[in-house]
């Protein structure tokens, strides 16, 4: 396992991701390829927090423990982007349950009626 | 069976069980379904974290996502959609095919193409131990982790062969309310405006009395 393999692993997330949110026509699935292409990019970060080492490793000064821990920023990105997409999925699902009973159709070519 | 074979025979099979529940999302007609192959692909991707030794992300990852938005998901295709029609076809699935091959290959190509600094540098305790100069090691363990101390402000740090912190919830904990402590109230801010928001759009405009003239969605 090096780096590259993880990545192509999150790049092949990423991708499907993108190629449910342009092909499917539901938005419920489209919302579902979106919490995937973010699936795609927390692996990525951790990969790199896993994998590379950050500058202050590497300028050969000696290591003060904010180095140290700054080994685990991608660590704290994927938890940020978590709460992120938490929020996110739970107000997306509101707006297509609000447009749901509101009658209108839920299908993505539909919904332009957030302009009116 | 040797510690870095298994690894990668887990990263794998779980790489292999993540992709394979992903392309059932993209392509299950019947969206129920659909909802517990992407149950299945973030399980599969919170054990990948713990192969990439982030426990505390990976145990985060099964929390939220498959505990929390997975059920979330799965309430949504209950309540919203006739789960056994399906969704209709898809709208462009070829472009959709095409431009999700582009940006496989664009990443793909990049990052085998890029010389990433690898963690060579910090990869046997050896190397920590000149690299932390002043730091004193306080301890072993069969040569694999190894425990350092600093003197001057007593932080402890294990690391492990390769060049990981092995008590990284604790160094991660620490990181969230010193550096990132700013961010990490915003997050709060942010679930909190989410939630608000949500309460707002989910209320029912007719049932609700006493607030005339407020209705939310058409």
């Amino acid at each position: 396992m090096i780096i590259e393999h993880v990545l192509f692993v999150s790049a092949a997330l990423f991708a499907i991701g993108s190629y449910g949110v342009i092909s499917r026509r539901s938005l419920i699935t489209v919302i579902m390829s979106l919490e995937l292409m973010f699936n795609g990019v927390l692996i990525a970060a951790v990969a790199f927090s896993r994998f590379t080492p950050p500058a202050a490793l590497l300028s050969g000064d000696p290591l003060t423990a904010e180095a140290i821990r700054s080994t685990l920023t991608g660590h704290a990105f994927a938890i940020f982007v978590t709460a992120v997409a938490a929020g996110e999925a739970a107000l997306a699902f509101a707006m297509v349950f609000a447009m749901s009973r509101a009658g209108d159709s839920i299908e993505i070519t539909d919904a332009s009626d957030m302009k009116n | 069976m040797e510690v870095t074979s298994l690894t990668t025979f887990v990263f794998s099979v779980v790489s292999v069980m993540a992709l394979g529940c992903a392309g059932l999302v993209v392509t299950q007609r019947n969206v129920f379904r659909a909802a517990i192959a992407l149950a299945g692909s973030f399980l599969s991707v919170g054990i990948l974290y713990f192969v990439l030794s982030a426990e505390f992300v990976g145990v985060v990852q099964i929390l939220i996502y498959v505990g929390a938005i997975s059920v979330l998901v799965a309430f949504a295709v209950m309540f919203i959609q006739d789960v056994t029609s399906g969704s209709r076809p898809a709208r462009g699935q070829v472009i959709g095919a095409v431009v999700a091959a582009l940006i496989f290959v664009a990443l793909v190509f990049t990052s085998f193409n890029t010389n990433w600094s690898t963690m060579d540098r910090i990869n046997d305790p050896v190397a920590i131990a000149a690299l932390t100069e002043g730091w004193v090691e306080i301890g072993t363990d069969d040569d694999v982790r190894i425990t350092l101390e600093s003197p001057s402000t007593s932080d402890e740090v294990v690391v492990e062969n390769g060049g990981v912190l092995v008590d990284s919830t604790g160094v991660l904990g620490v990181l969230l309310v010193r550096e990132y402590m700013l961010a990490f109230e915003m997050i709060g801010l942010l679930l909190v405006a989410a939630l608000i928001g949500g309460l707002l759009l989910m209320r029912d405009p007719e049932r609700t009395s006493g607030q005339p003239g407020r209705k939310i969605s058409s």
